[in-house]
């Protein structure tokens, strides 16, 4: 098989697969619905059907969907950034940051809605930036974008944020069940003003990494090298940082902690496509976005009760990951 | 890294018309708050559709003769009987939203024992909730019964429930006038381990209500991990077991009665270990009036005659 003709057939497949997840994620719940509820609704929808299609289904697919495509966007710009396959979102702090703010918003009991955020989303997604912030503003300090002195800065902060995190569970064991839903995520509390929320930005985010993809295609070749090319190389990289930090603290924010999207799907999307950014970008989004709008249909419809979601991401995507990575070598 | 700020000041103000909804108060419909502090317009009549999101509440509406309005209920909530056929909304902690929905109520009762995350998500699905503080003391029983009665605008059926059970309670405080001795107690609830309840179980309040002094009492706790240790040195005069059939009681006694040290203690010794019925005694609803009773009789049968 040619090379473009794989690629096309990549997207003809995730775009088949994204559209048949969203009706799935229509189609299925608790309450039982079938095709011809859906069908009515759509023409005339009653308030309880409304309700549960619109506001509930609906509302959760998107949000899956965008979160989806942001963490594997945030992945795919850090591994690029950081020529690093191990990067991603959470790496760098923005997860055990993030972590941080939820568990202490609840320890605190600070509950108010904000923005679409709930109160611990907001502190989830101030404290993930926060962690972020310090770790770039410490690692740049002595003026270079060492990739080396960011990542572990990162992983220091990240473990300091985390034993911080553990603290707070610890003292305040009765928030035990709102912290494991932000320790491992769930879209339960999905709903429009979110999706209004982080719909555009990660749409702006999306648009200027495929803006400034042949820059970071660039940047592969090692930083002076994209400098003599006439790459303006510290500007890119700034940008490039921003959103990812962005993308991923805007994610956890919404729906808590959900790892291995970020470090997986760009992973996948390269191996079936290429290593060019461009596409690379746009077909992370789409695949991060419905890996996990099916992520979340197992998470609501395997059980009675709802899985949190960070446990299917892994569950389903580890094994498929070392299928891909064996079959190609 | 200035870009940063910037970057959440602009996410902000993008959200900002998000996170704005304004509703404008209706000053003519009289309103009730919950004891969140959310207020919620007063139903003229009684709902058609009521979801209860706790066994208690859903035993306190029953025993306001609205049983055949509740629509919805948990899966532990087994009492009275009839609840087995109403729909199940989830649990305690996984009550399910999208079931809630669909079941159209017209008033869900919750508990702050739910999680408010999606108790806040109900409401934002335009439901009517109503959330309840959960009891601490048997004095809080009787204004929890009229504070639902107020919702469902049952107030006169509350009131007669609430004037019924303040009469018993009185009269069990009346048998116990001037008593001098309060036995010392020991509650096991049947399971693993030496589960027993501190201090700021309601519990202890019933013990104490019916005469008895609590062993844990000075644990600031609903529900505290024993040790054995402990109750060998407290020596209690009487042991309740709160179990769910005969069968647990037996088994709970005889476990305790087998563990090393504890078989010496007075209350083993005289063979005063008794039954308490689980279900009852850990909902916060009528029936404690009920456990009230048999506690009462059994730490004093000279005062009562002994168990009803």
């Amino acid at each position: 098989m040619s090379r473009t003709a794989g690629r096309r057939l990549f997207w003809a497949v995730c775009l088949v697969l994204c559209l048949a997840g969203f009706v799935a994620s229509l189609l299925t719940g608790p309450v039982h619905t079938g095709f011809g509820d859906l069908w009515r609704s759509l023409g005339h929808p009653d308030r309880i059907h409304r309700a549960i299609f619109i506001d509930l289904r609906l509302s959760r697919a998107v949000l899956a969907f965008l979160v989806g495509a942001a963490l594997a966007l945030s992945g795919a710009i850090l591994q690029g950034y950081f020529r690093n396959p191990m990067a991603d979102p959470f790496v760098v702090g923005v997860s055990s940051g993030a972590s941080l703010g939820a568990v202490l918003a609840i320890a605190l009991g600070f509950n108010a809605v904000a923005f679409g955020f709930s109160g611990p989303g907001l502190f989830a997604f101030l404290s993930g930036l926060g962690i972020v912030s310090l770790v770039y503003a410490l690692s740049l300090r002595r003026g270079g974008y060492k990739v080396e002195t960011i990542l572990l800065t990162g992983i220091a902060a990240g473990a300091l944020a985390s034993a911080a995190t553990s603290f707070f569970l610890f003292m305040r064991s009765d928030s035990y069940d709102q912290a494991v839903f932000w320790l491992l995520g769930s879209f339960q509390l999905a709903e429009w003003s979110q999706v209004a929320t982080i719909g555009p930005w990660v749409a702006i985010c999306l648009a200027v990494s495929l803006w400034l993809a042949r820059d970071m295609d660039l940047l592969a070749l090692g930083d002076e090298s994209a400098q003599a090319l006439g790459s303006p190389v510290r500007r890119v990289r700034k940008a490039f940082l921003v959103m990812s930090a962005l993308l991923a603290a805007m994610s956890v924010a919404v729906s808590g902690i959900i790892g291995f999207v970020g470090l997986v799907v760009p992973h996948w999307v390269r191996l079936l496509i290429g290593p060019r950014h461009r596409t690379l970008f746009a077909a992370s989004a789409l695949a991060g976005g419905t890996f996990l709008l099916y992520c979340d249909l197992l998470a609501r419809n395997l059980l009675p009760a709802e899985l949190p979601i960070g446990v299917i991401t892994a569950a389903v995507g580890a094994p498929f990951f070392i299928y891909l990575l064996h079959k190609k070598r | 890294m200035r870009a940063l700020p910037v970057a959440l000041a602009l996410v902000l103000a993008l959200a900002l018309p998000a996170g704005v909804s304004g509703t404008g108060a209706q000053a003519s419909v009289p309103m009730i708050t919950d004891d969140l502090g959310h207020p919620l317009p007063l139903p003229r009549q009684t709902p058609r559709r009521i979801v209860s999101m706790a066994p208690n509440i859903t035993e306190i509406l029953f025993a306001l003769g609205l049983g055949d309005r509740v629509v919805g209920v948990t899966r532990f909530c087994d009492w009275p009987p009839a609840t087995k056929d109403i729909p199940k909304i989830g649990g305690l902690v996984d009550p399910n939203v999208e079931v809630i929905r669909s079941l159209d109520p017209d008033l869900v009762i919750a508990f702050r024992g739910n999680p408010l995350r999606l108790v806040d998500r109900l409401r934002r699905l335009d439901l009517p909730v109503f959330v309840l503080d959960i009891g601490r003391g048997l004095d809080a029983l009787c204004p929890l019964i009229e504070r639902i009665g107020r919702v469902t605008r049952t107030e006169e059926r509350a009131a007669a429930l609430a004037a019924g059970l303040r009469a018993r309670v009185e009269a069990v405080d009346a048998g116990l006038r001037d008593v001098a001795v309060r036995p010392d107690v020991f509650v096991l609830l049947y399971g693993q381990g030496l589960w027993t309840c501190g201090g700021e179980s309601y519990v202890n309040d019933l013990i104490t209500r019916a005469g008895g002094t609590n062993v844990a009492a000075a644990l600031p706790k609903k529900w505290v991990l024993y040790k054995r240790e402990r109750i060998i040195r407290d020596d209690p005069d009487a042991v309740f077991i709160l179990a769910r059939t005969a069968a647990d009681f037996g088994a709970g006694r005889n476990a305790l009665a087998r563990l090393p040290g504890v078989s010496g203690i007075k209350a083993v010794k005289r063979g005063r270990i008794f039954e308490l019925d689980e279900n009852a005694a850990s909902r916060f609803g009528p029936r404690l009036v009920d456990v009230l009773a048999r506690m009462a009789a059994l730490l004093h049968p000279e005062r009562f005659g002994g168990p009803a």
